[in-house]
Order: C-alpha cells, then structure tokens, then sequence
C-alpha cells in the first residue's frame, strides 16, 4: 500500500519555550526576527515551491480547459459540473453506487475496518502465545514488499488460469470453476481491497500491539478478579485504552486509501472498464493520458477537498495533546 | 525522461558533428534536408523495432537524413502526452488510436500534413478507399496509416476440419449451423480470449460491419451519431451470443474472460489444442507460427478464411497505425513524404511484419502466403473500416469491451445508460 505509511506517534510534550529561554536569558527578552526567518528559510521556499505553488496552480488550472498544462480557456465550473455528471466518476443512479469516488468510499469503509479488526485481534491473541515474535514477524512481512511488488505477486495468485493462479487452483481442488477475480466487474473491488489489507494489516499488528502492551497489567488483572469475562476485558478494557493508537492508525489508513494508486495502476488499470477506478487513478488518466489537464485537476481538487477534514481532525487532536 | 532526452541530444549533436566533418558533398544525396537529424518515438521493440529500422535506414540512404528511432514500451500515451505539454515532443510519432490522434490534434500539437508543404489531394491516388480518413481529424489530414491489418479474418484448423469433413462457412447462419455440427463430432468449436476485452469489441464490430449494421450504420456509431440503443446494437450483441457461450467456447464463458488473447490463440493452435477456431486480426498468423508453436504448417494446421458474416460481404474492417508530425524541421516532410512511398512501404512489408496500406506496393514483396491473401482481401474490399473502438473518445473502447464482456456473461447491458456516458464522452473530447 503506497508508501510505507508514517505512523502518526503523538508527540512528547514539548519542552516549555518560554522556561528554555527564561534560562538562557541574556537581559530584556527580544524575539529575534531575524535568525528565526533564516532557520525557516529552507523549509519554507521548499513548502513554497513543491507544495504551495503546485496547489495553487492546480486550484486554477482545474477552473480552465488546461490543454497540455497550460492556461487556455476559461471555463468556469464546467470542468466540476462535467466531474460530478460523470458516471465513471460517480454514478449513484445504480444500486450498489459505482466510479471511482464511490470506490473509494468502498475503500475507506472496508479496508480501513478489517485492517484495524484483525491488526487487533492479531496483537491481543499473538500476545497470549509463546510464539508471539513469529507471527508478528509473518504478518509484518507483506509490508517490506513494495507495493508494486505485492501487486504483481497477487496478480499472479488472482490469475484465472489454473495452472498459475494459486486461488483458482484452490478452487479447482473444489471442483469450483475458475473466477475471474480481477476481470469480473462486481469481484474486482473486493480482490483488491484484499490485497490492500494483506499488505498492511502487519503495520497495524505492530501499532497495535505496542499499544495493547502499554496498557498497565493491573488494570486488566483486577477486571479479572472482579469476574469480568475475557470478551468485556477485550471490548470493555483494552478497546477503550487503545482508541488513541485506533484513531491515529485509522487516519493513516484513509489518507493511504485516498491516495492510493500503485495497487489499482499494475493490477488492473482500472479495468475491467472503469471498474476499479479510484480518484487517484482517475486524475492521472485524465490530465496525463487523456491530456485534459483542467479535468485532471478538478479531480485533484476533489482529493484535496475530500482530504480536508481528516487533516483538520489529525491537527486538532495533535494540537489538544500537545496541551494536556 | 529527462535523461533519456539529454542523451538523444548529445546523440544529435554527435551526428551533427559527424556530419559537419564528413566529406561534404559526393555521393550524399541531395535533399534540402540532407545531414538533418529527426527523432522518431513508438512504441515498438524488439523484432518490430528491427523491422522498422530497416525503414529508417532506407530513408537515410535515400535522403540523407538521419531519423534516430525513440522506442517507448511502456505507459507509451502517458509519455508522448507529457513529452507534448513539456514542451518537448518528438518530431514525429506513431500515434497510439484514434482518440489520441483526435487529442493531440484538437490540443494544437500535431502539423497538418498540409503544413509540412505536403498535398494531402495528392496523395489520394496512393491509397484505397478508407485509408487516408482515417489520419483526418475535422476534416483536415493529420496523420497517415503506415502499417495496417485485417481484422476480418477467421483462424481455424485445416487439419481438423478435413478429418471433419467440413469447409470454413461462408456466411452467419451456416457458421452457426457448423458451430454445432463441430460440437455434435465431440470438438469444441471457439477458442476465447475475453480477458482482453479488446478481441470481443473486434467480435462485435466484425458483426456489426459486415452483417446486422452494414458500414454505413458502422460509421455513425463509432462517430457519435448513432445511438447505442439502435436496435441494430442488441441484434450484434445476439449474433454474438449465439456464437460466444458455454457450447461453443472451449472451458466456458467464465475461463474465457480470465483468458488473454495470446492463450486464446493457443486453444487453437498450441500443441494441445482444445478448440478448432480462433477469431483475431491478420497478426494471429504471426504470433501462432511464431510464438505459440513454430510447428505449425500454413494451409495444413493454421489457415484463415474471411469472416462468415457477409451480408455487407465487400466491407473489411481493418486495425492500423498512423504516424503524425509535431514539428516542421527539416527532415520531417521528407520522412512523412518517404512514408507514403512504394519504396518505405516495400521495405517494410518485406521484412513480413506489417501490412503496407500502399496501393503501388506489389503482392510480391510479401514473404508469405498469409500476408499476401491478407493483403488481397482488404485491397479488393470497396469498404474499409477503421477498427470502431479504436475511433472512440477516451476510455470508450474499453466501456465498450465491459459492456460486451458482461453481456457474454448472460448479463444485461443497459445500453440507454451506455449511451449517456458515451455521448459525455464524445463532448469531452471537444
């Protein structure tokens, strides 16, 4: 799954700046405008011209034509209106809802939900046996795959031919006829939302697990000692004193699913048809195949949009932590 | 990219040195171009790449122009679209269908061929009917098809329907009819590869065009014009069906759609064949000997015969290539203008790789016999088609080879709905 996801650990709370500088005061305290500026410098052109530039330009580039990149003609919303009329990109006429956003809505729901369920199953119960290291290590192995890697050895296993996909193969012991797992256009989310989670439930085994072993022995001893039962223990204690790690993992796992690609581009390309299109793939198709670039960057526009929130709720939570 | 443009550069330059240095004059020939330098980009490789390198020198022996072959195997749109709005095309390319012609010359990228001071009129005579309509966009010629192949051809095994006692049909209701008869003598008739959903959009546009909708109904679908939802549509999906299911497909509908075309190919004609028939283009031929089994033996275990639908029997629908100019550097008209030439042509054919749409190139050029009869049928048809969803906007074939893959599966296709995103499609493009 894209990138290895950078685990969002909540900060240590900072250090006092104020107490830091009270004790190397040098008399009257002055703000030093100057040197702070030069410190900031650096990361400011870069965030200038890699982030904010680019985010600009594309805010405006998506309210043009956009051929080839380049201001053209003015076109208003119609590249949004156009956007939104599009049933590969959403299509909501049908039932189940098809397109890419809607994909990616399939996305978020089940693979963010099973990958936190069974990286936390995973943890509590590899905790109790003597063996933990060793399925720890199984389940973490996917993730030191990189994703195009996992995409071709999954193709592989989808593969309907059942001399070389392992699943069908599987099946065929069954005498099960093959399915075509990535070619069949109500199959083909599912397949790849497995994909997405076998690749990563060892990221959030890990997170988890670290997080299950924090929770103080006597807490759980003593629900145990008061009867408690090992399911209210686990859905009662340990849920609730984990929800922090949770909700950090589950951000992660959105802002990983919002962007995700590599999976969709090597496995399928979003095919069969547009099947498996996701908005990431969608705008990369548009500008840079298609060349309609306004388009392309409506769509980006529509990724930012829709990332907006999660963003606003990682901040607040790390701003509330960084005071408590 | 980057540096793989830097190094081209620096390649040019050294053959602008070298020319420089060169003994001036002699026996150079002598265009206005001559010792110019012209990058060339597609996105063949390998044995295709020789052939067409063979072209290239041809054209450097005769012009004096030196035209540096850039091969692009993968993402091969996504790389000449970028290359396009970077500033940086090359100075000719192969351009990969229809849509993306249609793309690059509404976006202002490509030269009219008119612009390369070339007389589109005059080069009529050159070619048959259909080919040069298919490099015009808005009524302006654009690119010109330099290679092409059948796609109204039907692969079978001689061999087998001898032991059969039977002849390849000759028209839709007897093809049927044989479909079973092959079943009822314990063969399974079709192989199928509808994992590419692009052989069955072929299935449904040789029906189309030769049988249910006749080419002039075929232009207007491809175009935009006719509606999806013409009853001449669902009669093509039918026809298709009664020839494409459980029965008569070796392994099922179901294999069929995880199946790629090269495996399709070998139902018929690997060493362990399953199926008597095969449905592809004229470039089976090449892949089957080839690659699938080089024991095949033409006219004994691989043959083709015209596709049986034929009551619009003189139309043939045909798959191709077309190369544009996107700049107007010395060079770049004498190669467009090479390319329409017998010579460029023959060179080509006879390497056995291409079809060569040139009406002066001669029979015997071509080093085989499937090639040859290949070339007579499209040459003798007073129809050509271009392959329809290579005509459609963006992202429309492949609609189109889902709609057509569900639609094998005994789903229902709701071609209203088909036709609200194709027609989106198609106001996209403008």
């Amino acid at each position: 799954m894209g990138l290895a996801p950078t685990p969002a650990v909540p900060q240590e709370r900072p250090i006092r700046a104020s107490t830091k500088a009270a004790r190397r005061a040098r008399g009257p305290e002055k703000p030093n405008y100057g040197s702070a500026i030069l410190f900031l410098l650096p990361a400011g052109v870069l965030l200038i011209v890699f982030l904010l530039y680019p985010t600009l330009y594309t805010i405006l580039l998506s309210f043009n034509r956009g051929r080839n990149g380049v201001f053209g003609t003015w076109v208003g919303l119609d590249n949004y209106t156009r956007l939104f009329s599009d049933p590969d990109f959403l299509n909501l006429g049908t039932f189940p809802p098809s397109g890419a956003l809607w994909n990616n809505v399939l996305w978020i729901i089940f693979y963010t939900s099973t990958v936190i369920a069974l990286g936390l199953v995973i943890s509590v119960i590899a905790a109790r046996v003597r063996y933990e290291a060793l399925i720890k290590a199984v389940v973490f192995v996917p993730m030191a795959i990189a994703a195009t890697a996992l995409a071709v050895i999954w193709k592989f296993v989808y593969a309907p031919d059942v001399n070389i996909g392992l699943l069908n193969a599987l099946l065929s012991v069954f005498a099960i006829s093959p399915i075509s797992w990535l070619g069949d256009q109500a199959v083909v989310n599912a397949a790849l939302i497995a994909v997405g989670v076998w690749g990563s439930v060892g990221f959030a085994t890990v997170i988890l697990s670290a997080a299950v072993k924090s929770i103080p022995n006597e807490i759980i001893e003593s629900a145990r000692v008061e009867g408690a039962s090992e399911r209210a223990v686990f859905f009662r204690i340990i849920i609730p004193m984990v929800s922090l790690p949770i909700s950090v993992l589950a951000v992660t796992l959105i802002v990983n699913v919002i962007k995700l690609f590599d999976l969709i581009y090597v496995m399928t390309a979003g095919g069969p048809g547009t099947a498996s299109r996701v908005i990431a793939f969608t705008m990369y198709q548009q500008a840079f195949q298609a060349g309609q670039y306004g388009y392309g960057s409506a769509v980006a526009v529509v990724m930012l949009i829709v990332l907006i929130p999660i963003i606003v709720f990682n901040v607040r939570r790390f701003r509330t932590q960084a005071v408590t | 990219m980057v540096r793989s443009s830097r190094f081209l550069s620096i390649l040019a330059l050294v053959a602008l040195l070298v020319a420089a240095c060169g003994p001036s004059g002699g026996q150079a020939p002598s265009t206005a171009a001559a010792g110019s330098t012209i990058t060339v980009m597609s996105l063949w490789g390998g044995s295709e790449q020789d052939s067409f390198q063979k072209v290239l020198d041809a054209f450097k022996t005769k012009t004096g122009v030196t035209a540096t072959y850039e091969s692009i195997r993968q993402d091969y749109a996504t790389t000449l679209q970028t290359r396009i709005a970077s500033g940086k095309p090359p100075d000719i390319a192969i351009i990969p269908g229809i849509g993306f012609l249609r793309q690059f010359a509404r976006q202002g990228s490509l030269k009219k061929v008119g612009d390369l001071g070339i007389d589109a009129n005059a080069l009529k005579p050159n070619y048959p009917p259909g080919i040069l309509e298919v490099g015009q966009v808005d009524g302006n010629q654009y690119a010109i098809m330099v290679k092409f192949n059948s796609k109204s051809t039907f692969w079978y095994r001689p061999d087998k329907f001898k032991t059969m006692s039977m002849t390849p049909a000759k028209d839709w209701d007897s093809f049927t009819k044989q479909l079973a008869d092959i079943k009822a003598k314990g063969q399974t008739p079709l192989g199928l590869g509808a994992g590419d959903s692009w052989t069955l959009t072929d299935w449904f546009e040789e029906i189309y065009l030769r049988q249910t909708g006749g080419p002039d109904k075929y232009d207007q679908l491809f175009s935009g014009k006719l509606p999806w939802t013409d009853p001449t549509v669902a009669a093509t999906v039918d026809a298709m069906k009664a020839a494409l299911n459980d029965n008569n497909v070796a392994g099922g509908i179901k294999a069929a759609l995880g199946r790629n075309f090269t495996d399709g190919i070998g139902q018929a004609f690997s060493t362990n064949p399953t199926a008597v028939l095969y449905y592809e283009g004229g470039f089976v031929g090449g892949i089957a000997t080839g690659q699938t089994n080089t024991a095949l033996k033409v006219g004994d275990t691989i043959d083709w015969f015209d596709f049986p639908a034929n009551k619009f029997s003189n139309s043939v629908e045909i798959g191709g290539d077309v190369i544009a100019a996107f700049t107007t550097k010395p060079g770049v008209k004498e190669f467009m203008q090479y390319m329409t030439t017998a010579d460029a042509g023959s060179v080509w054919a006879g390497t056995g790789a291409v079809l060569s749409p040139i009406k002066a190139v001669p029979a015997s050029v071509y080093p085989n016999d499937l090639a040859k009869r290949e070339a007579a049928q499209v040459s003798g048809a007073t129809a050509v088609r271009f392959d329809g969803s290579d005509l459609l906007p963006s992202g429309g074939g492949d609609d189109m080879g889902a709609a057509l893959q569900d639609a094998i599966q005994g789903k229902t296709v709701d071609w209203a709905k088909f036709e609200t995103a194709m027609q989106a499609k198609w106001k996209a493009e403008k």
